[in-house]
């Protein structure tokens, strides 16, 4: 048995009981205060964020933020390993490598160019993530190694790890969002939907998020144009703007991406709206990144469809005898953890124990 | 034409499937009592430990049986009225067919020996033993487990998780005799003895202690009384077919259900499958296969053979995999048995020889059967391997030359595990040294 996953359903946190609710609702307040800062309506006067980092001196109430996000992901790393690392070199480096990524490119190297006035930048996301970094009003400020590192990346590099690799390289070991999923959110991996309905909604509502990124980004490139000459649609590419920053940076990545965790499963965001994780979704689909399934070894347990967290039902596919490749999938590599059977592995490679004819022949014609 | 599969486990399920698929328009009814869905009998032992819910071991959704139009009906069958062509259930009922498939499945063997009647003596087989086990295994008991093969040692891993002190009796004079070698199985107990098990070989059972109120406070076991507070019987299982005596089917003397090579019965329209059937081996011997992949493809094959194809039943080559707590195993191919379960060691042929590697201060080892220059068979501890590269070599009649070469790509462990290697101290040794 996987010793860290034990008990699952024997928690009341895990199993949508009363104190997963009230836990769900202080996650989404916790994202709430943040980003809307004092909430009249909710009796909350004060920017309660800005206060406190005011308080423990850290000027900004998102370097706070940071700072809360990075010790979540380091003491959910931690429990993470507890659970999964003593059996799997995969999962020690693949958590240490994510952890150890927030910590120096998304924390602290920000921090310190604070510290030395530049303009801060977070090097471990990229467009259309990250949708402002290819806004022309952030590129032109950037000096030309930042500019660099981000259209590499965004252009050239990920759709070529996305190729080879799948997009597990990214959002399994180096994205936040995914990170936190990971550590923190571990307790709530076997919450994801695996229902048909829930994969027909996830086809939908990913990729639509990454049409508007895309729209977006391109509306913001002609008022950088024309807006001068055009007021009326100036207007409305701000309008644009605020709004995908409030709807898709805001809302759904942090209220309900974080605040369903103790509902929904940890991949709500990365799931239904990441644009990213749409773009490398469909890269992954034509690349070279697959699940390996060992034929007619499955015994139907069920292990890996409940503790997928992207509610991807692999038991299907290892009933079938079909190794697969789907797009949600983010390659945290827990079903071929958990199978009793081995019958999983991730793999990169060109598979040459396919195709051929099969061996165990059970049935002939007489 | 109507058809009625008794018994909804895999192999019944897969049958009606593969029914449906071939005819959309026949009533197709499946009788059961156990539960009203499929669900996986292996992974019992996570639904003991909290790891899955009961929902989370059914394969598939509960819109199946509508969507493919499979009626259900829930009761006990207590005869089958041949002439009638009819199943008697015991509220009374009665659900006749036109072809009937009988996948009834197994039950634990009950435990032989005095004393074991009663409360405290648990089996794991079925929900209602799981429900029975959950409920009587309490952290800080003394736990008996009896039974020296698969089921056991995943109780023994069960009621350790739960906080129970566990003696495990094993009959044999080492663990799993008819699978492991000597060096494998002290790899394995070695490992059960890490997780806090009690493993006491060469115990032969002779009784279930009671108290004067009749609960359960110990085994005797070759003389010796091991106190406890629950028993689990783990001695394997037999085939679910009591109702059967007198019904006109042919039973072999272990109570499974003859078939011939297109799986029917001795009655005209009535076929069997899955783990209650009688099918013949590789070697010629007749036993019922009771393995998850054999039932499935039993139901589909059978399902064919009820829906009028001349089809005939070949067991395919021989494979295996298992869990020992955290060690994983797989066996493909010829892996004889040295050692019988009375003890006396068995010489298999000659001309058999094993290579065999243990990863040093690891539970990893490796164990190749060659017969002549020829490789037979695979066991393989405590890694991942794919089971098909294997028979594939087994099947071409590679060399261990050959196959030690390309043994790393069969390896099926994940990214980051150290690659397999010939290590120094392998060694070659006939059946008799190893």
């Amino acid at each position: 048995m996987q010793a860290g996953l034990l008990d699952t359903y024997r928690r009341p946190a895990g199993t949508r009981q009363p104190v997963a609710w009230a836990l769900s609702g202080l996650l989404a307040l916790a994202y709430l205060l943040p980003y809307f800062g004092p909430i009249p309506k909710l009796g909350l006067r004060v920017d309660v964020f800005q206060e406190a980092a005011s308080a423990l001196h850290l000027g900004s109430k998102w370097t706070l933020y940071g700072l809360l996000y990075t010790l979540a992901m380091l003491v959910g790393g931690a429990y993470f390993l507890r659970r999964h690392g003593r059996n799997s070199p995969y999962q020690r480096v693949r958590t240490t490598t994510v952890v150890a990524v927030q910590v120096v490119l998304a924390f602290a190297l920000p921090l310190v160019m604070k510290v030395f006035r530049a303009q801060e930048y977070y090097f471990s996301y990229f467009w259309p993530l990250k949708i402002e970094y290819f806004y022309p009003s952030l590129i032109l400020q950037q000096p030309f190694l930042i500019l660099a590192w981000s259209f590499l990346g965004s252009l050239v590099a990920f759709p070529l790890l996305a190729y080879f690799l799948g997009k597990r390289f990214y959002c399994s070991w180096i994205c936040g969002c995914g990170g936190l999923a990971n550590t923190a959110g571990e307790p709530f991996r076997h919450l994801a939907s695996k229902s048909s309905t829930a994969w027909r909604i996830e086809r939908v509502s990913v990729h639509s998020v990454l049409v508007v990124a895309v729209v977006t980004t391109g509306i913001v490139w002609v008022n950088w144009a024309v807006g001068k000459q055009h007021p009326a649609f100036a207007a409305f590419a701000f309008q644009v703007q605020n709004w995908y920053g409030l709807v898709v940076g805001a809302m759904l990545s942090g209220v309900l991406g974080v605040g369903l965790y103790p509902l929904m499963g940890t991949r709500v965001w990365c799931r239904f709206f990441c644009p990213m994780a749409a773009l490398l979704g469909l890269i992954q689909k034509l690349g070279r990144f697959r699940i390996t399934v060992k034929s007619d070894m499955c015994i139907a347990c069920g292990n890996c469809s409940t503790y997928c967290e992207m509610g991807i039902d692999v038991r299907l596919y290892a009933m079938a005898n079909r190794s697969f490749t789907r797009a949600a999938c983010v390659g945290c590599g827990l079903c071929a953890q958990v199978c009793p059977r081995g019958v999983l592995k991730l793999e990169n490679r060109p598979d040459r124990f396919k195709g051929g004819t099969p061996i165990r022949v059970y049935a002939v014609d007489s | 034409m109507r058809y009625v599969i008794l018994g909804n486990g895999i192999c019944g399920t897969e049958a009606a499937l593969a029914l449906r698929g071939r005819d959309p328009e026949a009533p197709i009814a499946l009788v059961s009592t156990e539960h009203d869905h499929l669900f996986s009998r292996p992974a019992l032992m996570y639904l003991f430990a909290g790891q899955l819910s009961l929902r989370d071991s059914e394969p598939y959704d509960h819109g199946l049986y509508p969507r493919m139009r499979l009626d259900r009906v829930r009761g006990r069958v207590i005869s089958l009225d041949a002439a009638g062509k009819a199943l008697c259930l015991e509220d009374g009922r009665a659900v006749n067919y036109d072809r009937l498939l009988l996948a009834v499945g197994s039950r634990a063997r009950p435990a032989p020996w005095p004393g074991s009647e009663g409360p405290g003596v648990h089996s794991f087989v079925t929900l209602k033993d799981l429900n029975a086990l959950d409920q009587a295994a309490k952290p800080g008991m003394r736990a008996v487990v009896i039974g020296g093969g698969l089921i056991g040692v995943e109780v023994a891993e069960i009621l350790r998780q739960r906080g129970l002190s566990v003696s495990f009796l094993i009959r044999e004079s080492w663990y799993f005799p008819l699978a492991l070698d000597s060096r494998e199985s002290a790899l394995v107990a070695e490992h059960m003895q890490t997780h806090g098990v009690d493993v006491r070989l060469g115990a032969a059972v002779e009784g279930v202690v009671r108290d004067d109120r009749d609960q359960v406070c110990g085994v005797r076991a070759s003389g010796e009384v091991v106190p406890c507070d629950l028993v689990a019987v783990c001695i394997g299982v037999v085939p679910q077919t009591a109702f059967l005596q007198g019904s006109g089917v042919a039973l072999s003397t272990a109570g499974a259900i003859e078939v011939d090579d297109a799986l029917r019965t001795t009655l005209p329209g009535v076929w069997a499958a899955g783990d209650c059937a009688n099918v013949t081996w590789h070697d010629g011997s007749r036993r019922p296969e009771q393995l998850w992949y054999t039932a499935r493809d039993q139901g589909r094959l059978v399902a064919r053979s009820m829906s009028g194809d001349p089809v005939t039943y070949r067991r395919g080559a021989w494979y295996n995999s298992a869990k020992f707590f955290d060690l994983e195993w797989t066996t493909a191919g010829w892996v004889p048995a040295l050692v019988t379960a009375e003890g006396v060691p068995l010489d298999p042929r000659p001309e058999v020889r094993f290579w065999f590697q243990r990863q040093p201060g690891q539970p990893v080892s490796q164990r190749i059967v060659c017969q002549g220059d020829r490789v037979v068979g695979f066991n393989m501890l405590g890694s991942r391997w794919n089971h098909e590269p294997l028979l594939e070599w087994i099947q071409e009649r590679r060399s261990l030359d050959h196959v030690l070469r390309r043994l790393h790509e069969a390896q099926f462990d994940e990214e980051f595990w150290p690659r397999f290697s010939v290590r120094p101290e392998a060694r070659v040794t006939a059946a008799g040294e190893a």
